[in-house]
């Protein structure tokens, strides 16, 4: 059926449930409009006809006006009567159809401001699994290892925010050192099984990894290596672990000064795999035989890439450990709540942004 | 100034491999060049060296920290093919020494004062613990 406004039988969602009445009188001037193309000057309209909201109105275009008076008025009457008959079964049929195409159309409307809360939701809890993020959502699913890596991850999330809570409540109540420090070791444990899912995830699939595309968007925006910067997490943790002894301050900074010197020596190392990589497709001959050798030492050269994500992860680990002996345990804790509200902010932001208002196009 | 890091104890050896250096942007490598056998002497007259496989990014990010530190390891690069003839070799050099019988040596490995100190794991822990400069110097790898 070929609607001559659609713009407005569409109009958003919302507006749809609430204004069927609207939408069916659209409906009725259109429909009238399709199907009696030749109504002309004999269609009566609606406003004198208020009981009939059909719009089908031809009742009496089907008057012979021509000159068959003198006909046996009963066979005349009898045509009349049938095609009266024939009519009104038509129109009945006519308003059948009528309700339920838009019995189909409230239905669909539901259905799509339904799909858009959920969506809302879902970018609000700033979760990002199987595609909403928009990449690729079809090729995790095939993955069963990145699959499953995908679903632990948002569990970890999870996991991770209820620590911070716990971590927040804890700082604020008197404990026993031992209490934090059972804490601490929890929230530090935490990390490390993530380095763990991420070792089995980077054999499934490391780009997927590389790419962050588990991970928000501003997230991506600070991704080293398939995941933080070791020395960004001690800038972000240092000005709330104050008062830090003199000692500490050495250490830590001794520490921060190491990472970047690791950091960098594995950037280096990923640019010379580029470069080899690169080196190795350019020389490339077309002989078919050694096009198919050389793909594979390409292969075997991007098998490298595992290692980069497995030592940039082992660099993390080695960090926080660092760190947590440095620190005392309630300057650990605090350091631990400080990343973990840094991190929940940064997918915060990703939803904010992924959310907000657009210009039309 | 920098001084350049002397690879031999001795200039008197019965065996010379050959040496060549090659200028990088900041500092040079000194790349060793020898057979499998030589490699005994190779590993035990350097302060630091870096045994690795050649294009290995790996051997890359090793290389780049110890300079980092102030270290110029002699670097010896192999090919592909020779690798299980180089590892075993190593092996022998290495000795029984604590090491499990399991674990087969990876490369890259350094070796430190002719010890063998490990692989790139190894390295980057010891390099965040603090320990890794003390040893180098220890080793009189380091001029600062």
């Amino acid at each position: 059926m070929n609607m001559s406004s659609p713009s407005t039988q569409f109009a958003p969602a919302r507006m749809g449930i609430f204004e069927p009445f609207h939408h069916m009188s659209m409906w009725e001037d259109t429909f009238r409009g399709e199907i009696m193309p030749n109504a002309g000057a004999m269609v009566t309209p609606p406003n004198d006809r208020a009981d009939d909201k059909s719009g089908y109105t031809s009742s009496e275009q089907l008057i012979p006006s021509g000159s068959e008076d003198n006909q046996a008025g009963k066979s005349i009457s009898d045509k009349v009567q049938r095609r009266l008959a024939q009519n009104r079964e038509a129109a009945r049929k006519s308003r059948m159809r009528k309700k339920a195409y838009v019995q189909q159309l409230e239905k669909s409307n539901l259905k799509l401001a339904q799909l858009e809360m959920e969506l809302e939701r879902a970018r609000q809890q700033g979760l990002y699994i199987f595609g909403s993020n928009g990449n690729a959502g079809i090729s995790s699913t095939i993955n069963p290892g990145i699959a499953a890596f995908e679903m632990d991850y948002s569990l970890w999330v999870e996991e991770q925010q209820k620590k911070n809570v716990e971590l927040r409540n804890i700082l604020q109540s008197h404990v026993s050192e031992m209490e934090l420090q059972l804490l601490v070791e929890t929230v530090l444990n935490h990390y490390y099984n993530l380095f763990r899912m991420k070792a089995d995830a980077a054999k499934a699939d490391v780009f997927y990894l590389m790419s962050g595309m588990w991970r928000t968007s501003v997230e991506r925006f600070f991704l080293w290596i398939g995941g933080f910067k070791p020395s960004e997490l001690i800038n972000v943790v240092m000005p709330q672990l104050e008062p830090l002894s003199d000692q500490q301050i050495v250490k830590i900074c001794s520490l921060r000064h190491c990472c970047q010197q690791a950091e960098d020596a594995l950037t280096q190392g990923m640019d010379k795999l580029q470069q080899n990589l690169a080196q190795n497709i350019l020389t490339m001959t077309t002989g078919m035989g050694s096009y198919s050798s050389q793909m594979v030492s390409s292969m075997e050269k991007l098998e490298a890439l595992e290692s980069f994500v497995n030592q940039a992860d082992h660099l993390r680990h080695q960090t926080l450990q660092q760190m947590s002996l440095i620190l005392t345990t309630r300057q650990s804790a605090r350091g631990l709540l400080a990343f973990g509200e840094y991190l929940q902010r940064l997918r915060a932001l990703s939803s904010l942004w992924a959310a907000r208002p657009r210009e039309p196009t | 100034m920098m001084q350049q890091a002397l690879p031999y104890k001795s200039s008197c050896l019965t065996l010379t491999p050959r040496v060549h250096h090659v200028s990088s942007s900041n500092s040079s490598l000194l790349y060793v060049k020898g057979s499998k056998d030589e490699l005994k002497n190779v590993v035990k007259d350097n302060a630091v060296i870096v045994v690795g496989q050649r294009g290995c990014c790996m051997s890359h990010v090793v290389k780049r920290l110890l300079q980092c530190l102030g270290a110029n390891p002699a670097i010896y690069e192999i090919e592909e093919q020779d690798e299980n003839e180089v590892v075993d070799e190593l092996e022998n050099i290495i000795g029984g020494d604590g090491r499990k019988e399991t674990e087969r040596l990876q490369l890259p490995a350094v070796f430190v004062g002719g010890e063998l100190f490990g692989g790139l794991d190894r390295i980057m822990a010891a390099h965040i613990t603090g320990e890794l400069s003390p040893v180098l110097k220890k080793a009189g790898a380091l001029w600062l």
